[in-house]
């Protein structure tokens, strides 16, 4: 564990001792429906100003032998009450789903979509994935928090992925102080989901070069491929997504000038161990998305295992899995 | 989207400023004239900046600003006391996070100040229309409390707040009535604000002055049967000093008036429970001899009770009384009751002539009541001015005087006849409603009369009787000659109606105030101990009220059961599609009359059969997924449905 505060150790501890009691509570399930038994209730830091206001108030009432004020004094007493009820009210019953895998390339967020569905209003929901694992910085535990402020039926969250592989997906922290803010209902949820992360694509095929001349081939037509702004009547089919997806103000096509009757073609991973493996999945993740971009028929060759040739989105999803998982 | 954040934030701003100008309304006693006008400054100036829609000030500058007034505040700390200056800071503190308030999670301590001065608004004002509108204001900051925490552009759930508040009254009542009172924990500063009453000093002129004041100054509720007028003396002031034109009240008393008397010999024949309205002064009243009284109020030993500290907010205590005279104490007191001023020969002339012809004292009191009477004195509200030696002008030259003249004048002539006499102050009968069953007191019931030393005993002695006995026997209405009366009531206050809604509004302020503001340790014993008495009646009740509910949903549920076997798709088909479907022949299945519906209408083909297919999916295959997608195609396509049926209606 390098270079890690007291305060990052503690709670990773913490983490682990909740992990084992929630995953006894609440095993990783398909479709989860909040109920008493996974609620939590505290109050908030708001809330607590709001028990020293009430004993202000007791105070003040008593000393002034006021009625008044002890009657304002327990009409707050019995509003912060009632909110325990309101604010279970709010998050009970609503129904969480995943039913995709999320799939991302490493070093990328990666955005699952959880489906909700919900017999009342539930309002001000917080939604977020739990990931204390990465323990790079502290920025990377928490993961960016969703704000459903109306009833939604899907929730778009994000996940950090920083390795290839295939991962089960964290649990779900659902909060809400909705309506007053002085309780804080949340739940910690396990849906029986995975997530993909790929390797990144990477075009630096130095680690092939020196093993083998079986991609020269393949070299060749990248060669023959450059990248270029998008313009009116492009096919949608050369869109750069990845860039799109980073800059979704000037989008980028491939320009392909190899040929139609292109031959069908192997992306091939030797047989190799660290991070020249890991360098070799990274130049085959490349070389898959431009053959399925490109449309031609392509096939994939580990070391312990070899996909035939196909082509279409769902034949690259294994090919990359088959990657993530190598 | 962005505009109705925005508004909401306006309205939002504007609502906290409306409370705290009502705030600053209320706590405007607590405050100087300079205060309030910084103030409304500072909040009209954020007025301001909400309808131009400026931003918000720097915290940099609020902070300063805030700083600067602070410490005026402070420098003015002796002058305002320590209660006001905590009023002052809380609000200028609520008032500066308005003023740079930027964000919607900054109003959270906002809102919190405003919860904390809301309540001291109560230290200030207990009547019930105020408490009413104080309430009010609390409602608001509530309101803006829900909005900090809701989203932006949802609406009140009015079935989930009605709920809330059905929780939330039992619970709050319970909590009031039930939760431990204690005794104060430690001494608090007071409100400073100027007293209200009789005074410690008695000029000539002070009772007239009072009694144009129409609010009330106590209630009283008798035990037994309400006491004729005459006996009405309500004590309140004992003055004993005269410099030859105004009474005061002895040091001594002022200090002395902290011991209780313990003289349990004397036989109560009253008792009655004084509700008595803030005064700011300790002095508080009692009939005669009070001989016990509720653990809040002291007896002093010559008959007078007081509180321990001014009387800041309404007081409730129980008194029960001798209808004797008060006892002599000591030998001071009757020295301290025979010194005489320098001045007034004529009157001195007059007192040895009387002690002369009658040589006891009682048949000289006798004599004097039968000279006012006899004499052409006049009773009256406005009497003329009196020279240096008043006494004199009062009773051999102008003859017309208030309570306060007779008093003080008859006084005199029987320290200078030698007997002891004092003025009393206090009131005098008071105003009997009898459906309610309380007597109020008002300050326009202010009254003046004499005790004089009779063996032993203080005599009480009151020359207005003589003068105008109908004062007593009625009220001063009936004492005072047309003019005169109208000085007593302003224009608007003689309407009838007018008159009628005060009286009614009194008499809920006088519930109020025994119930709410009454309700002591006492009470809640006194309720504890009914409850326990009536624990099983209300443990049977409760009991019986669950077995009754049980039975009620039991019921209910059987016949929901037995009536309603139609499956949920089904419903849901014929909640959307009623009156398609009532066009059905019986004979044929929902599904089968769907797909010719979808022939007949080509236009709606495609979702007619969509339709279809997830309703036999849910309701054969007991789908529930296939049923919340019935569900969602249902809903999600009115309009389509709604051109169906206009479809169908026209073909």
């Amino acid at each position: 564990m390098p270079n890690l505060t007291l305060k990052q150790r503690l709670y990773q501890r913490y983490w682990q001792l909740l992990s084992r009691y929630l995953n006894k509570r609440q095993p990783a399930a398909d479709k989860v429906r909040l109920v008493q038994k996974l609620i939590f209730i505290l109050p908030t830091r708001y809330g607590w100003w709001f028990v020293l206001l009430i004993t202000l108030l007791y105070l003040l009432g008593t000393n002034y032998q006021n009625n008044l004020i002890l009657l304002l004094c327990y009409l707050l007493l019995s509003v912060f009450l009632v909110n325990i009820v309101l604010a279970y009210q709010n998050i009970s019953g609503l129904t969480l789903q995943c039913k995709q895998a999320a799939e991302g390339f490493a070093g990328e967020v990666i955005t699952a979509v959880v489906n909700l569905s919900n017999d009342k209003k539930h309002l001000m929901l917080n939604m977020n994935f739990v990931q204390p694992d990465n323990t790079k910085n502290t920025d990377a535990r928490q993961n960016e928090t969703v704000l459903l402020s109306q009833p939604a039926t899907t929730a778009t969250l994000n996940l950090n992925g920083t390795k290839r592989g295939k991962y089960a997906l964290p649990r779900i922290k659902i909060t809400s102080q909705y309506p007053f803010g002085l309780w804080r209902a949340w739940s910690y949820v396990a849906l029986a989901q995975h997530y993909w992360v790929y390797p990144t694509p990477d075009a630096d095929k130095s680690v092939l070069n020196s093993l083998s001349n079986d991609a020269s081939q393949q070299a060749k037509t990248d060669a023959g491929e450059t990248l270029s702004p998008y313009r009116a009547g492009d096919s949608v089919r050369h869109m750069v997504w990845k860039r799109l997806a980073r800059d979704p103000a000037n989008p980028v096509v491939r320009q392909q000038h190899f040929s139609a009757q292109a031959e069908p073609s192997w992306v091939v991973v030797p047989q190799l161990s660290g991070d020249a493996l890991e360098r070799a999945l990274r130049y085959a993740c490349q070389q898959l998305l431009q053959l399925e971009q490109s449309g031609s028929s392509y096939g994939l060759k580990l070391p312990a295992l070899t996909l035939p040739q196909a082509k279409g989105p769902q034949h690259l999803q294994r090919c990359l899995q088959e990657l993530a998982l190598c | 989207m962005l505009t109705q954040q925005k508004l909401k934030q306006k309205n939002l701003l504007l609502s906290w400023a409306a409370i705290q100008f009502s705030l600053l309304l209320l706590l405007q006693q607590a405050f100087a004239g300079w205060v309030i006008a910084i103030f409304a400054l500072l909040l009209l100036y954020r007025l301001l900046s909400v309808f131009k829609a400026k931003a918000a000030i720097s915290l940099k500058l609020v902070n300063l600003l805030a700083g600067i007034i602070a410490i005026t505040f402070f420098l003015q700390l002796q002058q305002a006391g320590v209660l006001h200056f905590m009023l002052q800071i809380l609000l200028l503190a609520a008032t500066a996070r308005l003023l740079a308030l930027q964000h919607l999670y900054e109003a959270r301590q906002l809102v919190w100040v405003h919860y904390f001065l809301i309540a001291c608004c109560f230290i200030l004002h207990q009547d019930m229309l105020i408490a009413v509108f104080i309430l009010l204001v609390f409602a608001v900051n509530l309101y803006s409390h829900y909005r900090l925490f809701s989203p932006s552009v949802s609406q009140v759930n009015w079935l989930q707040t009605g709920r809330s508040i059905l929780i939330i009254l039992p619970l709050w009542l319970a909590m009031f009535l039930l939760f431990p009172r204690l005794p104060p924990f430690w001494q608090i500063p007071n409100a400073n604000i100027a007293s209200t009453g009789l005074s410690d000093t008695l000029d000539p002129g002070s009772i007239e002055q009072l009694v144009q004041d129409d609010s009330l100054a106590f209630r009283v509720e008798f035990d037994g049967a309400l006491p004729p007028r005459q006996q009405l003396y309500w004590r309140a002031r004992l003055y004993e000093d005269f410099d030859g034109r105004r009474w005061q009240v002895n040091a001594l008393r002022k200090n002395a008036s902290r011991q209780r008397a313990a003289d349990t010999t004397a036989d109560s024949s009253l008792s009655y429970r004084i509700i008595a309205e803030a005064s700011q002064q300790t002095g508080l009243f009692a009939l005669a001899t009070p001989v016990t009284s509720s653990s809040n109020v002291f007896i002093s030993p010559s008959g007078l009770l007081s509180s321990n500290k001014p009387v800041s907010q309404r007081l409730s205590y129980q008194v029960s009384s001798s209808l004797t005279p008060v006892v002599l104490v000591s030998e001071q007191e009757q020295q301290l009751n025979l010194r005489t001023a320098p001045g007034n020969p004529q009157t001195q002339q007059f007192a040895y002539q009387l002690k002369q012809q009658y040589p006891q004292s009682h048949e000289l009191v006798q004599a004097l009541a039968e000279h006012f009477r006899q004499q052409a004195f006049y009773y009256s509200l406005t009497p003329p001015p009196l020279g240096r030696n008043s006494i004199d002008a009062f009773l051999f030259d102008s003859r017309i005087g208030f309570c306060s003249h007779y008093a003080s004048a008859s006084a005199v002539i029987l320290r200078h006849a030698g007997i002891a006499a004092r003025v009393v102050g206090g009131y005098q009968g008071g105003n009997w409603h009898p459906q309610q069953g309380y007597l109020a007191v008002r300050q326009r019931e202010a009254h003046a009369w004499v005790e004089y030393l009779h063996n032993g005993v203080w005599q009480p002695f009151d020359p207005t009787a003589a003068v105008a006995p109908e004062r007593i026997l009625n009220s001063l209405d009936s004492a005072l000659p047309e003019d005169q009366r109208a000085l007593l009531d302003p224009g608007w206050r003689q309407l009838a109606l007018l008159q009628n809604v005060r009286q009614q509004l009194m008499h809920l302020d006088y519930y109020w105030s025994v119930w709410v503001l009454g309700f002591d340790d006492t009470s809640q014993r006194q309720l504890w101990r009914n409850l326990y008495r009536h624990l099983p009646v209300i443990g049977y009740s409760v009991a019986a009220l669950f077995v009754l509910v049980m039975l009620l949903l039991l019921y209910f549920r059987v016949r929901q059961n037995r009536t309603d076997n139609t499956p949920e798709a089904t419903k849901q088909l014929y909640r959307y599609l009623g009156k398609m479907l009532a066009a059905k022949p019986p004979s044929l299945p929902v599904s089968a009359f769907l797909l010719q519906c979808a022939k007949r209408y080509p236009a709606h083909d495609i979702y007619l059969k969509q339709l279809t297919e997830l309703y036999e999916q849910a309701l054969y295959k007991e789908d529930t997924e296939a049923l919340n997608q019935l569900k969602q195609l249902l809903k999600c396509h009115k309009a389509e449905l709604g051109r169906l049926r206009r479809a169908i209606k026209n073909a």
